[in-house]
């Protein structure tokens, strides 16, 4: 499951609204509620937010599903706000975290990957007199997207094979080859690049 | 035409700590002018090397590589503008989440609109039989899908030259033999790394590397048969 979702072609509003907007909605929708901290507003966002989703047609699953680490995450974050007695903090920090992840996909599941490229990269560009290349900077945040589910698939990958040797309780165990191959696999990304040219000045 | 001269390109690891200068290729001078070339080796043998060194991936320690006149360490990116590389992991190469934004990715600096630049990418993709493929994950491709996705986007950015590293070796032979038939109707020249000795026995010519150095080069027969005596003795 790819937790931003992929591009899934399709003719619904949001589909053909300009990509400009969607990323004022993913800000409209995220930043607000993490400004006023209050359930209220949050769960609003959060039902506007599935609205919105629901309304391109992606299908149910695409659309709504989390992984399960991400569950995990919530009823940590939920199960300490709660212990220190702010269940309305609890629903605050859920609610954020699930509306922010919902208003990511509205935009990824669609606008195809180089659209996003490209208006990241015309929004960048009045940055360039002062050092920053708008290319550079949208392929790496494409990379990124990109990245998660990669970094997901090494996490499974590396705990299957804790678990072959019966050492999946030992942290030490999960992490260093997760981080092994994340540098590893960030290298060949690099060296992938170069071989196509791309990201060069 | 590619050339590897000066006194000789060596690629050579510096000291480092207790461990010694590492040679990597040893002195070798090459000119690769035919239109499909193999070089087959054991794993370590410097195969990968000699490889990366045709797009500027890896810098000689010390001689020249040039290709089509250009030095590869100094004129680095015009270079790669020539050399399309297609790694052994197509999963390392696709740096996009799916074929079409991969594919449209490397034709993002030849063509500047953007719905053209789409259409391109989805006609490409058809082309190789890729068309249903063109929106899905790039995780829920099979082995040969990647491959092949991974080549069109390399021929994409119409390199003059293709350089494989293995193309096949992560393959089941179905998926084998289309990457194999993708390479051999390529109009360009191919430079290709293999342990498939049939897809080298295709070559116009082969080379053997063992320990950094050039064992053999020639016809793929004589070269194939000098590796069979190197490796069964």
């Amino acid at each position: 499951m790819n937790l931003f979702g992929l591009y899934v072609p399709g003719g619904t509003w949001l589909h053909r609204l300009g990509v400009g907007w969607k990323y004022l909605f993913l800000l409209a929708l995220t930043v607000p509620v993490l400004l006023l901290a209050l359930p209220w507003p949050s769960l609003a966002a959060l039902v506007v937010s599935g609205l919105l989703l629901a309304s391109t047609r992606v299908g149910a699953r695409l659309a709504f599903a989390l992984p399960w680490a991400l569950w995990v995450l919530l009823a940590v974050l939920a199960g300490y706000q709660l212990a220190i007695e702010r269940p309305d903090l609890a629903v605050v920090v859920s609610a954020n975290l699930v509306t922010a992840i919902y208003a990511s996909r509205l935009l990824t599941l669609t606008t195809p990957g180089p659209v996003l490229i490209d208006a990241l990269v015309a929004a960048l560009r009045p940055f360039r007199r002062l050092g920053v290349n708008p290319e550079r900077v949208g392929l790496a945040i494409a990379i990124m997207v990109r990245s998660v589910p990669m970094l997901l698939d090494t996490v499974a990958q590396v705990r299957q094979a804790a678990r072959a040797r019966g050492r999946d309780r030992n942290l030490f165990a999960l992490v260093t080859p997760v981080v092994v191959r994340a540098v590893g696999q960030a290298q060949a990304t690099g060296a992938a690049l170069a071989a196509r040219g791309l990201g060069e000045s | 035409m590619i050339r590897l001269d000066g006194a000789g390109v060596t690629v050579s690891l510096p000291a480092s700590g207790q461990a010694r200068t590492r040679v990597l290729l040893h002195p070798t001078t090459l000119e690769l002018a035919e239109r499909r070339i193999a070089v087959i080796g054991a794993n370590g043998s410097g195969k990968s090397t000699l490889l990366r060194l045709l797009n500027g991936l890896v810098l000689p320690s010390v001689g020249q590589v040039r290709v089509h006149g250009l030095d590869t360490a100094r004129q680095g990116r015009e270079v790669r503008k020539l050399v399309g590389f297609v790694f052994t992991d197509p999963l390392a190469q696709l740096v996009l989440a799916t074929p079409a934004d991969d594919v449209e990715l490397s034709l993002r600096p030849l063509v500047r609109d953007r719905s053209e630049r789409r259409a391109q990418a989805l006609q490409l993709l058809a082309g190789r039989g890729l068309a249903h493929v063109a929106d899905q994950s790039v995780y829920d491709l099979s082995g040969g899908e990647r491959q092949l996705v991974a080549l069109t986007s390399v021929l994409a950015a119409r390199p003059r030259i293709v350089v494989a590293d293995e193309p096949t070796t992560l393959l089941d032979l179905r998926n084998r033999d289309q990457v194999r038939d993708a390479l051999a109707a390529l109009e360009q020249q191919v430079v290709l790394a293999t342990h498939d000795l049939d897809l080298a026995a295709e070559a116009d010519r082969v080379l053997v590397v063992d320990g950094g150095r050039i064992l053999a080069d020639g016809k793929p027969a004589e070269a194939i048969g000098a590796y069979l005596r190197l490796v069964r003795g």
